[in-house]
This record gives C-alpha cells, structure tokens and sequence, in this order.
C-alpha cells in the first residue's frame, strides 16, 4: 500500500477514472497512489492500452440490411395506425390532410419557442448522423478541411473552437437542416459513441441565452445547448452527461 | 408523459430501431454467428414492441433493449441446452481465471501495442459468457447502473466482474505469439 489508496482499491479504480466517474477527492487520492506505486502505475498504462485497443481494432459488424428493413416493417408507424382508423374516401382524406397540416403548422409555431424543441429536434439531426456516420460529406479528422467546406456551403461561418484530440476525435462533418435552417456538423467520437455537433444560426429561436448552456435528455440521449460567438450549439450523444461536458468544455459550452 | 405504447411504437419505435447496430454486433459476439444473432435481435424487437408499456419514458432505451436481447439469449441458450437433438451453443467455454497477481510488465505493454483486430476478436471470444458480455456492455458505453440492471446484479458484482474479465482478456493477448 503507498499513500492513503492501496493497490486492490487503485486497480479496482482505474477504470472508473478512466471513464471520468471519479470523484474529484478519489482521483487525487489515485493519481497520488499511482505516482508512487510502479505496479498500479504500470497497470493503468495497460488497462488505457486495452481500452485503445478494443475501441480501435475489435470488429464492429453492422445488422445486415435485409435485417433492418424486417425490422422497420415491424414497428407499427403513427401513419399507418391513422390508415386503420380512418375509412378510405377520398373527401375524408383530404380533410384528414388538411388538418394535419392547420394543426401541424400551428403546433410547430407554438412549439418553436420552447428549447426543448431544438433538443428534440438536435436529436433527430444526430439520428440523421447515425444513419450516415460512415458517408459524412466530410470524412475528414482535419478541422482544417472541415470547416472551409461547411463555410462554403452555409450563410454564416461555423465556429468550431474544438479541432480534437485522442480523446474526442473528430470524424467528420456535415450539412443538416436543422428547424427552417441549415446547419454545419461535425461529428466526433469517444470510444464507440458518436456525438453530433451541431451549430446554427440563433435568430428567431429560443436558444438559451450566452453563458447559460441548457443540459437535457431527450429520448435516452444526452443533449447540451448553449449559444455563443453569435452562433446556435448543440451537441447531441448516447455518452454519459459527464463525458459530453468534457467535450462541451473543450468547444466552450 | 406520453408512453411508447400510447404512440403505437411509432415514436419510440424510430428511436430503437436507431440502435439496431449496436444491437446486432452485441448478440454476434454473444452467439458467435450470424444467424443466431439476426434472430436475437429480431426477437428482441419483439418482445419490445410487445412489452413497450413497460418501457418508461426517459429512462435510457438503449440499456432496456440490450437487457431484452441478454433475455433472449439466455432464453436461447435454455432451449438449446434441454434440446437432445442440438450438441449446445459454444457458451461455455471456461473462464479463463486471471492469475491471482497482477503481471504487468513491458512484454506485455508491447504485446498490447501490437495486437491487430483478429488477435483481440479470438481472445474476446475465448472469454467466458460472462467476462465477453461485461466487456462488451462496457465498450458500448453503458454505466456500471445500466449494466448491472442488464445482468439482474449488483453494481459492485459488475465492478469487479469486470476487472476480472478485463485482466482474463490482457492475459491472452499477452499469450499471444506477435
């Protein structure tokens, strides 16, 4: 034992602190025992190793395709519910239409003012990302690359003040619609999440005001909103809340 | 709160089939095939669509499903093993019992740095059920909570299940000839 940590409770630690799930008090107390302990030190190297290694290299194999179309034709969808409820003539139709329009438009108008809505919406962009993490528009893990091409392709200039690093590499970016706008992506990793940034103009929606970001969960995923540099931010992940705000720190929010 | 159920699996339905993947990759390396892990999480699906009232809203999805296909596969498993006329699934292979020292030393800080992807695929899968699930559920990003809920135990039992199964997976790639 060295310091106020013994060996069994640093190893069982290790991964925790890895993770970001320390305390503040523990992780002293850990990093203090490693500093001292050549074996719990030499352990953290290769346990920080093993993790590299299994998010790098260990195969990830998609669900075949036919898989998910079956799956997709599973899930009873809102419209096809409607269809079963409403009978077939055509006037009837229509003014189902007609309404769903009225009612949708007016309720989208409403909803709009609140910042829920961005985070649900933020989600939706993310999922949109999921479906096409492996074709960006920019696969690229140079900011460098990134941004001139979102710039050349949006009416304002995305700050992205987070180029990334080993922990929260960056994968690649993008252009969704985001609301009645378009926005600039840039979709990082950490481990084998995906996170989705997204930055958009502010005006005309409620983002929250500068320097008082907004954390929610929405669906099961984690979402950030702030706003700075003039600019709309969200960031969008099934990571834990405490790791997306490291990530949110790095980018200013 | 609006349930997935009161929706028509409609809403939720699209947040879960986001999650098919993740789903697919997990069972493939519990089953060790293809076949097995299509039906898996189809079945998985299934039983959500079936059980979408249980489901509560803002609790995280991704854990619940991945506790269902766990389900499914442990279903599998009973069925195939009180079947004679299947010779059982490869589910149980020994587990690989860490020595009770730790060997951290530079071979294996090198052997570590050289392992390439059919290396850790063939110790990962030399794990026993267990150690490969809670690796697996951890790599995915699920906390200790989440897993722990996933596996019907303690989170303490999941904490040291696994280190154990983490220093299992170390021993055999430092086994392995580079």
């Amino acid at each position: 034992m060295t310091g106020t940590m013994d060996c069994a409770t640093a190893r069982l630690a290790l991964l925790e602190e890895q993770r970001g799930r320390l305390d503040g008090e523990t992780s002293s107390a850990l990093a203090a025992h490693l500093h001292e302990c050549d074996a719990c030190a030499r352990d953290d190297a290769a346990e920080r190793l093993l993790t590299e290694q299994l998010e790098r290299q260990l195969p990830q194999r998609a669900a075949p395709l036919a898989l998910k179309r079956r799956l997709a034709a599973q899930w009873p969808t809102p419209v096809a519910v409607a269809a079963r409820r409403w009978p077939s003539r055509r006037w009837l139709a229509a003014a189902a239409v007609l309404a769903l329009v009225v009612l949708g438009t007016w309720g989208w108008w409403s909803m709009r003012g609140r910042p829920e809505t961005l985070a649900a919406e933020a989600v939706n962009d993310h999922l949109r990302v999921l479906a096409r993490v492996e074709r960006l528009d920019v696969p690229s893990g140079n900011m460098h690359v990134v941004r001139p091409w979102l710039t050349g392709r949006l009416d304002f200039a995305p700050v992205v003040p987070f180029v990334g690093d080993a922990d929260f590499p960056l994968r690649g970016g993008a252009i969704e619609h985001f609301l009645d706008r378009r926005a600039a992506i840039a979709v990082y990793e950490r481990r084998l999440h995906v996170i989705t940034l997204l930055v958009a103009r502010p005006d005309g929606l409620p983002w929250p005001a500068p320097g008082r970001p907004l954390t929610t969960r929405v669906r099961g995923f984690n979402v950030r909103l702030w706003q700075a540099n003039d600019l709309g931010y969200a960031l969008v992940s099934d990571l834990d809340a405490t790791e997306l705000g490291q990530l949110a720190a790095r980018l200013g929010g | 709160m609006v349930s997935w159920a009161q929706k028509g699996g409609g809403g939720l339905g699209q947040d879960a089939l986001a999650y098919a993947d993740t789903l697919y990759n997990f069972a493939r390396y519990l089953s060790g095939n293809s076949t097995d892990a299509e039906d898996l999480v189809q079945e998985t699906y299934a039983r959500a669509l079936r059980s979408a009232e249980q489901f509560e809203p803002g609790t995280n999805l991704k854990a619940w499903l991945f506790r269902i296909l766990r389900n499914a596969w442990l279903s599998l498993v009973r069925r195939r093993r009180s079947d004679p006329t299947v010779g059982g699934l490869d589910t149980v292979t020994p587990e690989v019992e860490p020595e009770p020292t730790w060997f951290c030393d530079d071979v294996e800080l090198d052997r570590l740095r050289k392992v390439v992807a059919a290396d850790i695929e063939r110790a990962l899968m030399a794990l026993s059920e267990d150690a490969r699930t809670v690796i697996l559920l951890d790599l995915e990003g699920l906390t200790e909570g989440d897993v722990a809920a996933i596996l019907g135990c303690a989170v303490g039992t999941v904490k040291s299940r696994l280190s154990r199964a983490r220093l299992a997976l170390r021993r055999l790639l430092r086994d392995y000839t580079p």
